[in-house]
């Protein structure tokens, strides 16, 4: 990733931008976050928000016309928050709580002329910026059209400490300056700019024209004159006032130090925000409103009244989400830390694990207002990883040697129906569904040999995903490249993909491969009847996250499943959104924990029982406690099968056998061919109780690891013994995890006690 | 790691040798990185234990530390 394709992304999540209120607000007053201090009585802090940024808040915060509130978000859904009962609430209870400081005095002298909101306005900025400023005006005192409001609204002695408040910053006030034509001619050549009030009597008589200020810098006529504020076609606003007096203030800055006046001033007053939250499912609470109008709210009133806030933010994605939730993150900050990640030369890699827990399924950029790309980020990553040799070899390997396992002589297969020498179909369950449910995979297979004319051929092996998944495009490249061969050598028949993995990466990577959903062609067939009752109570389907983008197969799943009777409710997470249910991007292999918490969380999205039609998310909803079948228990059940929803997982060991078991079932009793000799260590009985099993699945560890380590220890004698209880304990490192088990001989094979794996090599180790 | 020591007093005794497993150091290595660490080892084969609490502890924290750098 290089620094533009860092700020393209970061700019597509806008999770930062300002909230509909603040981004109205003439000042972007930070309203949302005042609102979060009211709500939580942090009295003091609403006031520090109103003092970053309100002028003169003791006054501008009792009056303020809130043009922010008809933007609320909270309008959509009812009454929009009462801001300006709430500034006014705030000022009136919390005295100041920030004094801005000011800065060290420059050169530059302005007069400001007038005594309205504007002109204090703009002259308490520029007296912060260090500028030597001169208030000049034809009154006694200072106000202009706010000494208009009653007592009750705007006391005179509220309105009285502005005048405190300028001098305090160095603001020298000249009241009853007279307003003539030499007047503005000495003003002219004593000063550098000038700001005119336009809530100023007599302002026509100035040899200046004020009334079409430009909008943007608010500069008039002449070089180094500004005029803003007073009242408009649509009346008197007080934020006009304040906007116009930090507009000009701006301006004039610029122009004392002689930069362009217009660059980058989009930001500037009222502007548009692409923050996007969501409002459905909000309660419409309607507004609060003081028992006592005249006396304002109350402290609790103000804190109900707060709290309405929605406190407006997007976090679509990471509301839906388990691994964005347990990184706690947003896209846009996970983007920056993946770049920092790669920049890394020598030193920790913080975000690693966080790039290898994505499950790179895309549900995101589904939700996404701006479709954020996160799970191709993600990958990318990985992929820079591994070309830089940075990635954490732990992560996936586990998951890499599956499939290798998927693709020996010991599981792969490709062959025509038996009996025939051309296939115009070919059936690829796909490595997770002949390791779940070997026998579902025979009953489709005859199944589908009996029902579709011209020779269907079976292919067992791997589609490469896990390749892609961990970034190993080479390894993913030669193995979609041995795939399409052996496909080749099969006359190019029509595949018939069962698992929706296998089906995207042929739809995706070798789109020459001609394939249908295996859902697909059993909805247009004779299904056979029904041998095992369907649950009488409705169930709800579980779309894999694989079929997000596959309206049609999701829609055949639908029509079968009505068609052997099964009721179902659909869940809000499935379709375009579902969830992946942590085997996607191996996430579940590289951060175990989070894996289980995804797969728990997909199952919970419904609290009926569960129907899934991919291997991987049956088995984990399985595993993480969940009730659910996988469709082809129903249509195919095998003879003596238990109930579909409490089939348990197999777990890795059992998947692993179960491929291998599949292929020699398959090859003896279908083509009457030999299978291919086992090593002699698969001749090592094991007798594993279930706790152990499940450590062992936690772990990683695979009962063919433990045959090979006890196969080794027995031949060599090379093992600790502890005579207390006669148990055996031995190490091996078959490749480059290395293997502890310990064991006792037993009647019906070596009774495993306790396995556990380290990648540290020890000496005498092979490397 | 370094300079670590995981001694601790154990039922295990060599198989091989039949001999009681003594303290002793040994190097451990991972991703380049080699360790010399204090283990129960065979005096006579030099067969080593690694616990599993170690295995699944410490050496599982500085495989992953390293993993990362
Ligand atoms: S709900 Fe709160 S944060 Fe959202 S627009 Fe309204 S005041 Fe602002
Ligand atoms: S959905 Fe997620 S990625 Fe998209 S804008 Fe919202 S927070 Fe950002
Ligand atoms: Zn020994």
């Amino acid at each position: 990733m290089d620094q533009p394709q860092l700020r393209k992304l970061e700019a597509t999540c806008i999770q930062e931008e300002a909230p509909q209120c603040s981004a109205a607000c003439p000042i972007h007053i930070d309203v949302r976050a005042f609102m979060g201090c009211l709500a939580g009585e942090d009295w003091r802090g609403a006031r520090r928000v109103l003092d970053r940024t309100m002028p003169f808040a003791d006054i501008v915060g009792r009056i303020c016309d809130e043009p922010c509130r008809k933007d609320c978000k909270r309008a959509e859904i009812g009454d929009p928050l009462a801001v300006g009962r709430l500034e006014r609430f705030c000022v009136t209870t919390t005295p100041m709580v920030l004094k801005q400081p000011r800065l060290p005095a420059k050169g530059g002298r302005v007069a400001v002329i007038g005594s309205g909101l504007s002109a204090m306005t703009a002259a308490l900025d520029l007296a912060r910026k260090g500028r030597n400023v001169v208030l000049l005006t034809a009154d006694e005192e200072i106000g202009g059209s706010l000494r208009d409001y009653t007592e009750e609204m705007l006391p005179a002695r509220v309105l009285a400490g502005a005048v405190e408040i300028l001098d305090s910053y160095g603001v020298t006030i000249q009241f009853g300056s007279s307003l003539h034509k030499e007047f503005f001619a000495i003003v002219r050549q004593d000063y550098d700019a000038v700001f005119l009030d336009k809530d100023l009597a007599g302002l026509a008589s100035l040899p200046v024209d004020c009334t079409q200020p430009d909008p943007l810098t608010l500069a008039v006529g002449q070089d180094g004159c500004f005029a803003g504020g007073g009242s408009t076609e649509n009346g008197f606003s007080v934020m006009k006032q304040v906007e116009d007096g930090r507009r000009a203030a701006l301006s004039i800055e610029r122009y004392l130090q002689k930069v362009s006046l217009t660059a980058q001033r989009e930001r500037e007053g009222a502007c548009p925000t692409r923050l996007y939250t969501v409002t459905s499912g909000i309660p419409p609470l309607p507004e609060v409103l003081p028992a006592d109008p005249a006396a304002g709210f109350t402290r609790q009133e103000a804190v109900r009244e707060a709290s309405r806030c929605i406190q407006c933010e997007c976090m679509e994605c990471v509301k839906q989400c388990a691994f964005l939730q347990e990184f706690n993150d947003y896209p846009k900050r996970l983007v920056r830390k993946i770049y920092n990640n790669e920049a890394i030369v020598q030193g920790t890699r913080t975000s690693n694990k966080m790039i290898n827990s994505c499950m790179l399924c895309g549900q995101c950029t589904v939700i996404c207002p701006h479709d954020f790309p996160l799970a191709t980020v993600c990958r990318t990553a990985r992929e820079d990883m591994v070309a830089k040799s940075t990635m954490p070899p732990s992560a996936h390997e586990f998951a890499l040697q599956d499939m290798e396992f998927s693709l020996s002589e010991f599981s792969a297969l490709a062959r025509h129906q038996p009996g025939r020498d051309s296939s115009r179909y070919l059936f690829y369950p796909g490595c997770q569904l002949a390791g779940s449910s070997p026998a579902g995979v025979e009953q489709t297979y005859l199944h589908l040999t009996t029902h579709l004319d011209g020779g269907v051929g079976l292919m067992l092996g791997c589609c490469g995903i896990p390749a892609h998944w961990s970034g190993r495009q080479e390894l993913f490249r030669q193995t979609r490249q041995a795939l399409q061969a052996e496909v080749g050598r099969l006359g190019d028949p029509l595949i018939i993909t069962a698992c929706s993995s296998c089906y995207a990466v042929f739809k995706e990577f070798a789109p020459q491969l001609r394939q249908q959903s295996l859902w697909q062609i059993l909805e247009k067939m004779e299904l056979p009847a029904p041998k095992t009752a369907v649950p009488p109570q409705p169930m709800a389907i579980h779309d894999p996250c694989t079929v997000r983008h596959e309206p049609e197969i999701r829609a055949s799943i639908r029509n079968l499943v009505k068609k052997i009777g099964i009721a179902t409710k659909e869940q809000p997470y499935a379709g375009e959104l579902a969830d992946c249910c942590g085997y996607g991007g191996l996430m579940q292999f590289a951060n175990v924990p989070l894996g289980e918490k995804a797969a728990r969380a997909k199952g919970l999205r419904s609290d009926l029982d569960g129907l899934a039609y991919c291997a991987m998310c049956r088995d984990n909803i399985a595993a993480s406690g969940g009730r659910i079948a996988h469709l082809l228990d129903y249509l195919f059940p095998s003879a003596g099968q238990e109930d579909p929803l409490l089939r348990p997982n197999p777990g890795f060991s059992r998947r692993h056998e179960n491929r291998a078991r599949l292929k020699q079932h398959l090859l003896t009793t279908l083509w009457q061919e030999e299978p291919a000799m086992a090593p002699a260590y698969k001749n090592i009985k094991l007798v594993i109780a279930p706790q152990v099993m499940e450590l062992m699945n936690k772990r990683h560890i695979l009962e063919d690891d433990l045959q090979k380590v006890i196969h080794q220890a027995e031949q060599t004698g090379r093992r600790l013994v502890d005579p207390e209880n006669g148990h055996f304990l031995a190490s091996f490192k078959p490749v480059r995890v290395t293997y502890w088990v310990e064991y006792q001989p037993g009647k019906q094979g070596f009774i495993v006690h306790n396995a556990y794996s380290h990648r540290m090599i020890l000496p005498g180790d092979v490397k | 790691m370094s300079n670590f020591s995981f001694i601790s007093a154990t039922g295990w005794r060599c198989g091989c040798c039949n001999k009681e497993l003594q303290p002793r150091k040994v190097n451990v290595e991972y991703m380049g990185s080699v360790f010399n660490v204090e283990l129960m080892v065979c005096p006579a084969c030099g067969m080593v234990l690694v616990p599993e609490d170690l295995a699944l502890g410490k050496m599982l924290e500085v495989e992953q530390l390293l993993e990362d750098k």
